[in-house]
């Protein structure tokens, strides 16, 4: 449970890292998985921003600086994350003003304060951008369990196979998880999308994607399709960070899946959920931490926002995933588990101030008042396996497209 | 019209939200668009009912102009009777 002691070199601790420290431990004990117990929850939270040289951001997010939190017409704030072009092409809709110029961050703020918080999460989430206010309440819990098939009795030393659809970091740091568990993870990329944290941070991508096999499918082929669904109904569990209408489009019906694979385990990450309205909202990192109330308590203690942490949701609802995929596979009952990064944020801030209030609300004063300070140190993780090249698994996995 | 002003079909379900227009005549299932729907559905018209996907943007040929459909329908898209088409999504990067 002890964390390393603060370097004075380096920034304050990442808040939350004990709360993630705690559940690795918990894991490691409850399964005996020693490869759990001995990962640090400040290591797999700050390894990104220390490895990739990460200054505190105040109210811009660390790192690519993607995300800002603006102030509203009606003093709240609003988050915005943009770091695909053509979400920039909706900012003319979302303030209403088509001569808005849309690469000026001065003039996005200006455009921000001309409107209300609500209606601009409200609409920004029916165009689709990752968007969040400092105040909202998560729209769903942060952990369901969706659906339920039939129970599967595995043998002693049954290895699960893991099928990773997911991309980023939260699904894929799950996947890492599991196999730090011992289990065969499989990562899945498309032909046409693949992940790409390969690409813009290849250090990250090696780290939480080592040791697993790596298949790519043609999304656009039914053939290929139906050779991954094959697979999937040999899987002991499948992660995916889609949303429903893109996993639909790629022919996957978890649900049908889930009845009819018994000991199935299904975890969906989400941003927000994985039912109702809230599943069509996109959320990433940053913004779910503010939507998940982590940046309005930082204010709270120094009268300053901004972000806490890096991207602070994908680590947290990682690990958590971890922790109900293993839970779940132990009941042997197959099971669709939803994840909204959002209300597990704002899950791990409230156990933490249950567990010690004065210790992170320290840890949040501290990081709130040090914007422009490097992320504190962690010991660079050695990899302990090969990064499997894209597509190098595809024949071993999907034997039946080697016939066409 | 502004852009972010959410238009119904007369003719179905599908209600698209304005990223970019010009001056002229949104169409849906071949009837115009407006922002209330009508007392009396118009008749969806053979040559404009191939549906509209949610989540999908749709363009026209020059760039003037593109919808967002929010809501699907049977109705497809059009302007001055010049069928839209769907604009290729492209890739999620690394969350930040």
């Amino acid at each position: 449970m002890s964390l390393p002691k603060p370097d004075p070199r380096t920034g304050p601790a990442i808040p939350l890292a004990r709360w993630a420290d705690r559940q690795l431990k918990a894991m490691g004990e409850t399964y005996g998985l020693t490869a759990l117990s001995g990962l640090e929850g400040a290591t797999l939270m700050g390894e990104r921003g220390a490895n990739g040289g990460y200054r505190i951001g105040g109210r811009i997010s660390a790192g690519l600086g993607g995300s800002r939190l603006m102030p509203t017409r009606d003093g709240g704030w609003f988050a915005l994350t943009l770091i695909r072009a053509e979400d920039r092409e909706l900012l003319p809709a979302l303030f209403g003003d088509a001569r808005l110029a849309i690469d000026d961050p001065a003039a996005i703020a200006a455009a921000t304060l001309q409107h209300d918080c609500a209606d601009l999460v409200k609409r920004g989430r029916a165009l689709g951008l990752p968007v969040a206010s400092a105040d909202e309440v998560p729209a769903s819990p942060p952990v369901t369990v969706m659906t339920r098939g039939q129970r599967r009795e595995r043998p002693a030393g049954h290895r699960p196979l893991v099928i990773d659809l997911s991309a980023i970091w939260a699904g894929p740091l799950a996947g890492h998880l599991f196999w730090q568990a011992g289990m065969e993870v499989v990562k899945v990329e498309s032909r046409t999308r693949p992940d790409l944290i390969r690409r813009d941070d290849p250090t990250t991508f090696d780290l939480i994607n080592q040791g697993k096999a790596n298949v790519l499918v043609d999304f656009a082929s039914t053939h290929e399709k139906a050779a991954l669904i094959a697979l999937i109904r040999s899987a002991d569990v499948v992660i995916e960070s889609s949303r429903p209408r893109a996993l639909r489009h790629l022919g996957i019906d978890a649900e049908t899946l889930v009845r009819e694979v018994p000991g199935l385990v299904w975890l969906s990450v989400t941003g927000h959920g994985a039912s109702g309205d809230a599943a069509n909202w996109v959320g990433i990192g940053n913004d779910c931490g503010v939507a998940g109330g982590l940046s309005r308590a930082m204010a709270e203690l120094t009268g300053e926002i901004g972000y806490v942490g890096d991207a602070i949701a994908d680590p947290l609802t990682g690990i958590t995933a971890a922790r109900e995929g293993l839970a779940a596979l132990r009941s042997g009952e197959a099971q669709r588990i939803g994840l909204s990064m959002t209300a597990i944020s704002a899950m791990a801030l409230a156990e933490e101030r249950a567990f010690n209030r004065a210790a992170i609300d320290a840890e949040l004063r501290a990081w709130g008042t040090a914007a422009g300070q490097p992320f504190p140190h962690v010991a660079r993780r050695v990899l302990q396996a090969e990064v499997h090249e894209i597509g190098a698994d595809t024949t071993r996995y999907l034997p039946g497209l080697a016939q066409c | 019209m502004k852009p972010g002003t959410r238009l119904k079909s007369a003719a179905c379900d599908t209600e698209v939200m304005v990223i970019r227009c010009a001056d002229g005549q949104i169409e849906c299932g071949g009837a115009p668009m407006g922002e209330a729907k009508p007392a009396e559905a118009a008749p969806l018209a053979a040559d404009f009912s191939a549906g509209t996907l949610m989540g999908k943007r749709y363009v026209d040929a020059d760039g003037k102009y593109e919808l967002l459909c929010v809501k699907p329908g049977k109705g497809s898209l059009s302007v001055d009777g010049v069928a839209l088409v769907v604009k290729d999504a492209k890739p999620l990067p690394a969350s930040d």
